[in-house]
């Protein structure tokens, strides 16, 4: 059991992603970095999906009401409980009183923290992931604040100490690559344009939310006349509105929208999304849709050896 | 009917079906989303998409390569919905200048849009934000240059020939004329949407 004592710019508890109910205008959520929490679930003995505190640019600090097992990953600032500084991937065991802090990372933008158990919290439409907009799941629908209590959904003490396999710790800098191929609206670019989406690199802008992200430095020409009938849209899908800045998708993206749809990240690299951070370097690297559906199933596989 | 249905690839593990109408796309969303194979499937204005899991990449791609016509049988229409609507003032903050900009007097604009018979197309964007049709395809309304950070919870917009109803509070690009009191989304409801694509609507005065 945990109480907050600093919430930091915006922590929600997360859980699985809200699937199968987007025809209703239901958002995914879920957490922005799905292989971070996934890792800290492990780290705990929980299921991949079990509720977690996502931790945006920490900031973040709790105390300890209860014995219990936790762990932190994902974009790692100088982690500590009480004082003691601590590493991240590795199962914490803490006792009633200690104050676990995790500060500002200087790379990556979002920290994992899970419990043994997961945390418990309120689940609407399937999930417990809290989607902000429409005060979905979570704790009461909002962002965490100080002196809310975090419960575990059982027991949460567990003997065992784990560490994440170094080979498997992701490792986060200020220019990301992203595998990425073309969507619907691909061919309205222009002919430069259509080279520049794969080729040059852009910088992430300064609205870098859980609705998405826009990728700044290049003004793409894109033949829209404005009055494209509004699509259905995902996490990873790139739109490119009139004035040429494209935005990629993130977790809590809109389920439709009129944009022309210029490229979409593939499925194996969308969880690095939610650890860009403004002013990132971002490429995108052209790979056929087979191709990428390859690479995903063979990143899942190396992960599984350890994750399941 | 439209030509043969070929499945497009938007994404590694989205396929995308263009369709001819919103009753086509509603149609052809409901028999996919029946078959259980995908992760979502998703209706746009004439659109549907399928996002599936990787694993069953091979699965999926046989099934919608199989996929021939569109059943429109489909549900009855049911009873029409009204949805009292407040037009003007601090609720429609837009409604004067596109009054004016389309030369009609309020009350003109008010007996147009509450006489005519609506059908919602599409519901998206945001929950239960519901795109509705029914006004002359001969309106023109632009959305906003700079869309509203927050527009409160029941505010009825127009964009293009569309009415829209934004069932929460939230940005919002499209411009207002109006409000609506009604209770659009409530997760906690059996049945969370009030309007369902399909939906026969008529607006009223409050």
């Amino acid at each position: 059991m945990l109480r907050i004592l600093k919430a930091g710019l915006q922590s929600t508890l997360q859980g699985a992603p809200r699937l199968g109910h987007r025809h209703l205008g239901i958002p995914y959520a879920g957490p922005a970095d799905p292989l971070s929490m996934a890792l800290a679930n492990r780290l705990v003995g929980n299921t991949h999906n079990a509720t977690c505190v996502e931790v945006t640019f920490g900031g973040f600090e709790a105390e300890v009401e209860a014995d219990c097992a936790v762990a932190v990953t994902g974009a790692a600032g100088r982690l500590s409980v009480s004082g003691r500084e601590k590493s991240a991937h590795e199962t914490w065991h803490l006792r009633t009183g200690d104050t676990i802090k995790i500060d500002p990372p200087q790379v990556g933008a979002r920290t994992y923290l899970s419990i043994r158990a997961g945390f418990k919290a309120r689940a609407q439409f399937c999930s417990t992931s809290t989607y902000l907009p429409a005060s979905l799941g979570g704790y009461e629908g909002r962002a965490l604040m100080p002196d809310d209590v975090l419960v575990p959904a059982r027991e949460s003490v567990m003997s065992e100490s784990l560490k994440t396999p170094d080979a498997l710790r992701p490792i986060f800098t200020h220019a990301f690559a992203l595998r990425a191929c073309v969507s619907a609206e691909t061919d309205l670019l222009a002919p430069e344009a259509r080279a520049a989406v794969f080729s040059e690199t852009f910088t992430a802008g300064r609205q870098a939310t859980r609705m998405g992200l826009s990728l700044e430095g290049h003004i793409l020409s894109v033949a829209s006349d404005g009055k494209m009938k509004s699509a259905p849209v995902f996490p990873g899908i790139v739109q490119c509105p009139p004035s040429g800045t494209p935005i990629v998708l993130l977790c809590d993206a809109q389920t439709t929208g009129g944009y022309p749809r210029i490229a979409s990240i593939a499925r194996c690299d969308r969880h690095l999304l939610g650890q860009v951070r403004p002013g990132d370097q971002i490429t995108l690297l052209h790979r056929a849709p087979d191709a990428a559906l390859i690479d995903f199933t063979e990143k899942q596989a190396l992960l599984d050896r350890w994750l399941r | 009917m439209s030509a043969k249905l070929t499945p497009v690839r938007i994404a590694d593990d989205v396929f995308e079906f263009q369709v001819d109408t919103s009753r086509h796309a509603q149609a052809l969303a409901s028999e996919l989303r029946s078959a259980g194979l995908a992760e979502d499937v998703v209706a746009g204005l004439d659109r549907v998409s399928i996002r599936f899991d990787p694993a069953r990449a091979d699965q999926v791609t046989t099934w919608l390569a199989g996929i021939q016509s569109i059943n429109l049988t489909g549900e009855a229409a049911g009873p029409i919905i009204h949805i009292p609507v407040q037009y003007g003032g601090d609720f429609g903050p837009d409604l004067a200048s596109i009054c004016e900009a389309m030369g009609l007097t309020m009350d003109a604009f008010v007996a147009m849009h509450t006489e005519s018979e609506h059908l919602v197309e599409m519901i998206g964007f945001t929950p239960g934000f519901s795109y509705i049709s029914g006004l002359p395809e001969s309106f023109e309304v632009p959305r906003l240059g700079t869309p509203r950070p927050r527009v409160p919870a029941g505010s009825v917009g127009i964009s293009a020939a569309f009415t829209g109803i934004y069932a929460l509070a939230g940005p919002g690009g499209w411009p207002l004329i109006g409000r609506t009191q009604e209770r659009l989304f409530d997760p906690e409801a059996a049945e969370p949407l009030r309007l369902r694509p399909g939906q026969r609507e008529k607006f009223k005065a409050d």
